[in-house]
């Protein structure tokens, strides 16, 4: 299984991640957080190769002129903490859709990879993480996930911090 | 029926009463114990124990949302007034009351009202216009995002599902929110933030109605505490429909083709679910997400099968899902339908979860069996999947199947005409309204509160809604929702016209959209609102140049619990309100929905909604040459005010900020109303009329505000010329909100003409227009003058949503 992220290249403007952050400042959920980053994430599962991944992420998923691609392996024990590689950030909230929920992206992504040439059959969910600088703590992080960043009806979250 | 894999045989023909309850609510299917025991009955008389799909069908088809059988059953009530009790017993008070208007009024321009899904009006000789609303509060409630865009959706397919189908034109959008101000800790648990529910719903109407390429042209938002835990979200589209296009019969032998999206768990039991009072345990299963695209898919493929002929009757699949709309389809021929055909987006659902999913964007056919071939090919080209899972039949039944098994064969005329009809209590005590002491404000009081008021929840600039969505898409969009001489300032427009030049070549012709809502009068008397409501509606359409003879409105209840006697006599009365006005106004309702049951239980604690009537009018106008917007046209042009002010503060914006406790509630006159706006018509078409705008909430003072920084001229009114009932001071003047009153703009060459066709009513000169950058108000009489600089009053206007 891998994991797709698309992120805005830093000299263009993260619209998305400034907009979250101006949320958790004026909600009254913390002060102290003082920057995000915005990443969208597709967990792609199937018998692709490496390189047919990294066709994926740069002609289909991003816009190569204004955003950037990270691929990693998804899930499993040997999955990396690879928080520093990205983005200099003290948290990451990850944050995707319940089983059963329908993912509309998602089918829109089996779709186009076919429609790449890629004749595979594959499974994709799709996700939204937020690397976050500050000093904040967990129960923040929590009330951040949970109170802005997510539905917990329809969709579950993750909180992966740095030490 | 034996029982079989897949679908269970459920025991109630030895149940007592107690039991059927606790089976009704166990397998949520809402069902009072009459109903129940009209089940027993039906399947008593077949000898046998109905199937867990049978169960469902009769639940879903029987629901409030599918039969609206509060509305259609037996009402007792009982009117207090001043200490006396008149009592009255409506047998069905959709007939007796909103639909009584339409056929007494029996307008020929009418093509087709209540019975399909939206209703159609004359438009030219060859179309007609369909004009549908819908409400999807619980959902919203609990997800937003994707309540507010099933909304969305949900609506667009009424108007797909209109006729053989029409082409969807313009979407609105009508919310009731908490206060966003609302402290976290003060939101219940369980609850989403107000901020966060308005930011999810609105991206959700965004996203829906921008990828589906249909502008969002009209709307209003209404902030109260009361709808913190169960926001209303109305969503409406408007279409157009060739007239050859609007009779739908299915014929015995028509095969049923479901087009669209796949069916899954989405949803089950969103119709019953819909009567069920809301609580933290609320299944996720009922929460359903929005596909616009293959929304839009089956809009273009269906819209060129229509025009070939391929099919006999269409309608969408909306609550209650396959069951609902092949039930619907279905009821004068009958039906067998195989579920094991329909695709599906995952395995495992049972039979009952096929037949009563409410996944999104599908829509059923009706296709003759000769055309079998040609309308599976279009569907392909636009790459939508279509499957036929089974045939129109003319035994009046209704058969399942799932693989060789039958899991449900009953009778459609039980489904559809067996439901027991309820008898409910209801009671309404008319307020006595007491007129309040009387208001005097310090000029610099007067100022602030026209501040405050601009700066009002209900009254602020909406801008940062208006904007994110698409409202020139298809480019037809003539008269927009924002209006002003820059992007920067742009005030408030009334309603919206929609030019369809594209859609109908060589039309000169134009449809106005626009709506009214006035809760807040009616948390003191809901005859008021809904009257003070319908007027609104059509003032603000008369104000951009919509004929007053050629409107036509919709009406969507929103209410409590109706089991209690108060909120259903609340009701009783503001649908006989909708009567008297539809009558005097000669405005025919075209169609209409209620969402009862709009009630939040958290621990031991009941919030209730204070009761919101949304009414939305659709008309045509003659020529859109002749259209005009609010702000201010140029200097020197004279300010007149059209209508009676009255002493009216009840449930107004100023007796908000000044915590003013009586006041009497704005009440309708149609009498004089209609006049006038039929002599703004004929205005307005002369081209007598510059600029115009009605006064509602925050009177007469915010009304003109806003044409005066919209256009960037400023004005001086003299409240002393202002024409009043009674005596009043002039805080009372300028804040008032009593309804039937326009300001226009009239250049002083055209007085004298303008003046002749308003002879006989009431007309007052007030001021006029000026290049300095002021808001004056003077009254000589009071001694009071105040005026402020239009920046001033843009920022208090249009800071209060900014987010």
């Amino acid at each position: 299984m891998f994991g797709i992220e698309i992120f805005t290249k830093t000299n263009y403007k993260d619209s998305r991640g400034e907009y979250v952050l101006y949320d958790i400042n004026s909600s009254g959920v913390s002060k102290s957080v003082k920057k995000v980053k915005y990443c969208s994430l597709y967990i792609v599962d199937g018998n692709l190769s490496l390189n047919e991944i990294r066709m994926i992420a740069s002609c289909l998923l991003s816009d190569n002129i204004t955003e950037g691609y990270k691929i990693t392996k998804y899930g499993g024990k040997n999955s990396k903490c690879y928080l520093n590689n990205i983005f200099v950030s003290k948290a990451m909230i990850e944050v995707v859709y319940k089983k059963g929920v329908t993912d509309t992206v998602s089918s829109s992504v089996v779709k186009a990879v076919k429609d790449l040439g890629i004749n595979k059959d594959i499974k994709v969910k799709t996700g939204h993480r937020y690397y976050l600088s500050g000093k904040f703590s967990k129960t923040v992080l929590d009330n951040i996930a949970c109170k802005l960043l997510s539905n917990t009806l329809i969709q579950e979250y993750k909180i992966k911090s740095m030490k | 029926m034996k029982s079989m894999k897949d679908c269970d045989v459920v025991e109630i023909l030895n149940l007592s009463d107690k039991q059927l309850v606790s089976l009704s609510k166990k397998n949520v299917l809402s069902l009072s114990l009459a109903e129940m025991k009209t089940l027993q009955e039906y399947f008593k008389k077949l000898k046998r124990n109905p199937t867990d799909v049978e169960m469902e069908t009769v639940a879903q088809t029987w629901s409030e949302h599918c039969k609206h059988k509060t509305l259609t059953g037996i009402i007792e009530y009982i009117q207090i007034k001043n200490g006396k009790k008149t009592k009255k017993t409506y047998n069905n008070l959709l007939k007796e009351t909103i639909f009584k208007a339409t056929v007494e009024l029996n307008k020929k321009w009418c093509l087709s009202v209540f019975k399909d899904n939206a209703g159609i009006i004359d438009f030219d000789l060859k179309n007609g216009v369909a004009f549908k609303v819908e409400t999807h509060n619980h959902p919203s409630a609990l997800e937003p995002y994707g309540g507010s865009a099933t909304g969305t959706g949900g609506v667009i397919r009424d108007i797909l599902g209109v006729g053989l189908g029409a082409k969807p034109l313009a979407n609105t959008d009508v919310f009731c929110f908490g206060d966003p101000t609302t402290k976290p800790s003060k939101v219940p648990k369980g609850v989403h933030h107000p901020k966060r529910i308005i930011k999810g719903v609105v991206s959700g109407v965004r996203d829906y109605g921008n990828r589906m390429g249909i502008p969002t042209v009209n709307g209003s938002v209404y902030f109260d505490h009361d709808y913190m835990a169960n926001p209303l979200v109305f969503c409406g589209t408007m279409g157009v429909i060739p007239k050859n296009k609007i009779e739908k019969k299915v014929s015995p032998g028509d095969l049923i083709l479901v087009v669209g999206g796949r069916t899954g768990r989405d949803g089950i039991h969103g119709a019953t679910f819909s009567s069920v009072q809301l609580d933290q345990s609320s299944d996720v299963s009922a929460v359903q997400i929005g596909n616009p695209i293959v929304e839009k898919k089956v809009l273009d493929a269906m819209l060129s099968a229509r025009d070939l002929n391929l099919y006999r009757a269409v309608t969408d699949c909306g609550a209650g899902g396959l069951s609902s709309a092949i039930g619907e389809l279905g009821q004068k021929t009958g039906a067998v339908v195989c579920l094991d055909k329909v695709p599906l987006k995952y395995d495992g659902l049972y039979p009952w979860e096929v037949w009563i999913s409410e996944a999104q964007e599908r829509m059923v056919f009706a296709v003759p069996p000769k055309n079998k071939k040609k309308i599976i090919e279009i569907f392909k080209k636009e790459d939508v999947e279509a499957v036929f899972i089974g045939q129109f039949t003319k035994d009046k039944k209704l058969v399942l199947k799932y693989g060789k098994n039958t899991v449900a064969n009953i009778d459609m005329s039980f489904l559809h005409d067996g439901i027991p009809k309820p008898t409910r209590k209801a009671e309404c005590k008319i307020k006595e309204e007491k007129l309040q002491k009387t208001v005097k404000l310090t000029p610099s009081e007067l100022l602030r509160v026209l501040k405050k008021s601009l700066a009002d929840l209900n009254v602020c600039s909406k801008e940062w809604i208006i904007r994110q969505y698409d409202h020139e898409v298809l480019g037809q969009t003539i008269i927009k929702p924002l209006q002003g001489n820059n992007i920067e300032i742009s005030g408030p427009g009334d309603a919206a016209v929609i030019f369809p030049y594209a859609v109908i070549k060589g039309t000169k012709k134009g449809i106005v959209l626009s709506n009214g809502l006035n809760p807040s009068y009616g948390k003191i008397n809901t005859y008021k609102m809904a009257a003070s409501a319908i007027e609104e509606a059509l003032r603000n359409a008369v104000c951009v140049g919509g004929n007053i003879e050629k409107l036509s409105i919709l009406d969507n209840f929103c209410w409590g619990n109706p089991n209690k006697p108060e909120i259903l006599g609340s009701l009783v009365c503001s649908a006989n309100a909708c009567y008297e006005m539809s009558k005097a106004f000669s405005v025919p309702f075209i169609s209409g929905k209620d969402s009862l049951h709009n009630e939040y239980s958290i621990g031991d604690k009941k919030f209730s909604i204070s009761p919101v009537l949304l009414i939305s009018a659709v008309g045509v106008i003659e020529n859109v040459a002749n259209t005009i917007t609010m702000p201010f046209k140029n200097s020197g042009n004279k300010v007149y005010i059209l209508g009676v002010t009255r002493n009216e503060l009840g449930g107004s914006v100023i007796s908000k900020i000044k915590n003013i406790k009586d006041g009497i509630v704005p009440n309708v006159y149609p009498k004089e109303s209609v006049q006038i706006m039929k002599g703004i018509y004929k205005a307005i078409h002369k081209g007598l009329i510059e600029s115009c705008h009605d006064a509602s909430e925050g009177g007469l003072a915010v009304a003109v505000s806003e044409m005066s920084f919209s256009s960037g001229y400023g004005v001086n009114i003299n409240i002393d010329y202002i024409k009043t009932a009674d005596t009043m001071s002039a805080a009372e003047i300028l804040f008032s909100e009593s309804n039937g009153r326009f300001i226009v703009e009239v250049e002083p060459k055209n007085e004298h003409r303008f003046k002749e066709i308003f002879k006989g009513l009431t007309v007052s000169e007030v001021g006029c227009v000026s290049d300095n950058n002021f808001v004056i108000f003077e009254s000589q009489k009071e001694k009071v003058k105040f005026k402020e600089k239009l920046t001033s009053l843009i920022n208090s206007w249009k800071n209060t949503i900014s987010w």
